[in-house]
């Protein structure tokens, strides 16, 4: 019988106490790869979101927002600057931009009858849709006539039409108030999801003719401008371009000029960094399971006195005795991390449809990995007392 | 085969005085000996034996076996020295439970570290046969009786070849006919295997049916 057997006619012979024992690596393990699971699913959700927007965009915010790849926390970072139409007409001339979409959002309380919504109104041009890359399943989007025209028209998301008009193909052609003033539905956006993580949730916005707009945007001023490129290539002279003509009018730590993947980057950099802490939490319940793994070594070793005593009778030596506990605790702690992992696997296969997580092979191994080596580092002090037991005194301990 | 000289034991008791187990004992068992140590309860028989067995080891004096003093070894050459020269006999048998009677007697052969010349199970097999016991191999040491119990103890103290078997009050507990069969049993490998035995007893009778008999008394051998 080696080591591995031997160890597991043990585990058999007091199952609730190796059950308990394995319990606390367990909990530590399914803490550790749930939160990792949950990180990986709101990191890919968040570039899944910025993946189904249009390609090329470059950001013009007012601030610093970005400082070296991260969010800058100075007071700079929200200087009270807005841009106006004497920006996007500049804007709009740089040659290789496609597309200028001015943004003034504001969060409005929109009524039909008697229900009430709260939602974000985006003020903008028709260009918005092209770089946000949305489109109208039922009606349709509103044009550039629109907006030079101040249509009062709106085109809504699904969730909010769902919720003021029973299903998205009836808002078409009613009515919604926002502020006292009524538009008309024209177009219901596709579903997009998303709203995970703070991040926008499309599916409940209003999208409005920016000139219609300027009814509550008295000032005609707006918080940021999408400029769009044809192709990758252009965005750093774009950048460039923008600004020398920003420059001219205000100060460089006024605005910032963004690329997409810079901010993408600057999230996950948080995310990363969120998760990382919550993991390290996790982790310090994996340290007290390795303590009960310790304890109860030394528990089994004390009632095995006798047996170490016979083994080093026939000739064992101290090596022999240390490694038989070493694997015997390293077992107890791959039972439980085992266990954590499949009851991970569990949990995020049910969770999946509400959340989006998911376990990488880094986390399978990570697991397999720790649970391992808390055995080995909780172990090996039981296990040293095992061996370094006088043979006289242990083969005539009762 | 094995000589002690002068060994001195001594145990520090309350952590001041000195109990003096052994006062400057010299013996020496030739190969072949069927011989016994007696002596009383406290006399120093098992300090003793535990020397002789690897076990322990002196306050002073020296432990030669085939010549080489074995104090000079370190603990894993020691180990294997216990593993290959000596088989010990217990009188509460220690057999591990959980072990079945083959696992038990094969259970030297796992710790050695030289190649064995023989296939452990097949000569457990033959020892068992030999024994009677043969039918016993798959059963747990707690299923059998105790003189089957004695019986795999002293095939698994022969499974490694030894040049000495070890007996600690053998059969004392045991009943007297089981003790007799198992002193016979003893008595035929020292005859038929040449196989030296040293039978530790405080039985004046045991002692008795072997050819000498070493006497011990407060620590000194009379």
């Amino acid at each position: 019988m080696g080591f591995i057997e031997s160890a597991f006619f043990d585990f058999s012979r007091n199952k609730g106490r190796t059950f308990l024992t394995s319990l606390g690596i367990l909990i530590g393990v399914l803490a550790v790869v749930l939160l990792t699971a949950f990180g990986l699913g709101l990191k890919a959700s968040i570039e899944q979101q910025f993946e189904d927007l249009g390609t090329n965009l470059i950001r013009v915010v007012p601030g610093q927002i970005l400082k070296d790849g991260n969010f800058s926390n100075s007071s700079s970072a929200f200087t009270s600057i807005e841009f106006d139409e004497k920006d996007i007409q500049k804007l709009s001339r740089i040659r290789e931009i496609e597309n200028t979409v001015p943004i003034f959002s504001k969060s409005i309380i929109v009524t039909v009858g008697n229900k009430k919504e709260i939602s974000t109104l985006y003020a903008s041009t028709a260009g918005i849709f092209t770089a946000l890359n949305v489109n109208a399943d039922f009606g349709k989007l509103f044009t550039e006539s629109d907006v030079n025209k101040r249509s009062s028209v709106v085109v809504i998301g699904p969730n909010l039409a769902e919720d003021l008009f029973l299903s998205a193909k009836q808002a078409i052609g009613k009515s919604v108030t926002i502020e006292g003033q009524k538009y008309v539905v024209i177009g219901v956006t596709n579903k997009k999801g998303g709203g995970f993580g703070g991040g926008p949730d499309f599916d409940s916005f209003i999208y409005m003719p920016y000139k219609t707009a300027y009814t509550f945007n008295t000032n005609k001023t707006f918080m940021a401008i999408i400029l769009q490129t044809k192709t990758d290539e252009e965005i750093k002279p774009v950048i460039g371009q923008a600004e020398d003509i920003l420059l001219k009018r205000y100060e460089e730590e006024e605005f910032s000029i963004i690329q997409q993947e810079e901010l993408l980057s600057a999230i996950n950099s948080i995310f990363a960094m969120i998760n990382t802490v919550l993991v390290a939490i996790a982790a310090i319940s994996l340290i007290v399971g390795g303590i009960g793994i310790m304890n109860i070594m030394y528990v089994t070793v004390t009632e095995r006195i006798k047996e170490i005593g016979i083994r080093r009778a026939l000739g064992a030596r101290k090596s022999d005795i240390l490694i038989q506990f070493l694997v015997a605790s390293i077992i107890l702690s791959l039972i439980g991390g085992l266990a954590g992992l499949g009851l991970s696997a569990v949990i995020v296969f049910f969770i999946k449809p509400y959340f989006p997580a998911y376990i990488d092979l880094n986390s399978v191994l990570l697991a397999l990995g720790v649970s391992s080596a808390i055995g080995i580092i909780f172990g090996v002090f039981p296990a040293k007392k095992a061996a370094d037991l006088s043979p006289i005194d242990a083969i005539r301990y009762e | 085969m094995i000589t002690l000289k002068n060994i001195w034991k001594e145990y520090p008791i309350d952590g001041e005085e000195l109990f003096v187990a052994l006062r400057d004992v010299s013996v020496t068992i030739e190969r072949g000996e069927f011989s016994s140590l007696i002596g009383p309860s406290g006399s120093g028989k098992s300090t003793l034996m535990h020397l002789i067995g690897l076990l322990d080891k002196p306050t002073r004096g020296d432990i030669l076996i085939e010549g080489k003093n074995i104090l000079e070894y370190n603990d894993d050459e020691i180990s294997s020295l216990r593993n290959e020269f000596v088989g010990f006999v217990f009188q509460q048998f220690n057999l591990i439970n959980k072990l079945t009677v083959l696992e038990n007697i094969l259970l030297p052969t796992t710790y050695t570290r030289k190649k064995l010349s023989y296939n452990p199970t097949q000569k457990a097999m033959e020892i068992m046969e030999r024994f009677g016991i043969a039918s016993k191999a798959k059963s747990y040491p707690n299923r059998i009786s105790g003189g089957q119990q004695q019986r795999v103890a002293i095939a698994r103290a022969l499974i490694m070849s030894p040049s000495l078997i070890l007996a600690d009050e053998p059969t004392g507990n045991l009943d007297t006919k089981t003790g007799k069969e198992i002193m016979k049993l003893l008595a035929q490998l020292n005859r038929e295997d040449t196989i030296t035995v040293l039978i530790v007893t405080h039985e004046k009778d045991i002692a008795a049916q072997t050819k000498r008999k070493i006497e011990i008394v407060d620590g000194r051998i009379i």
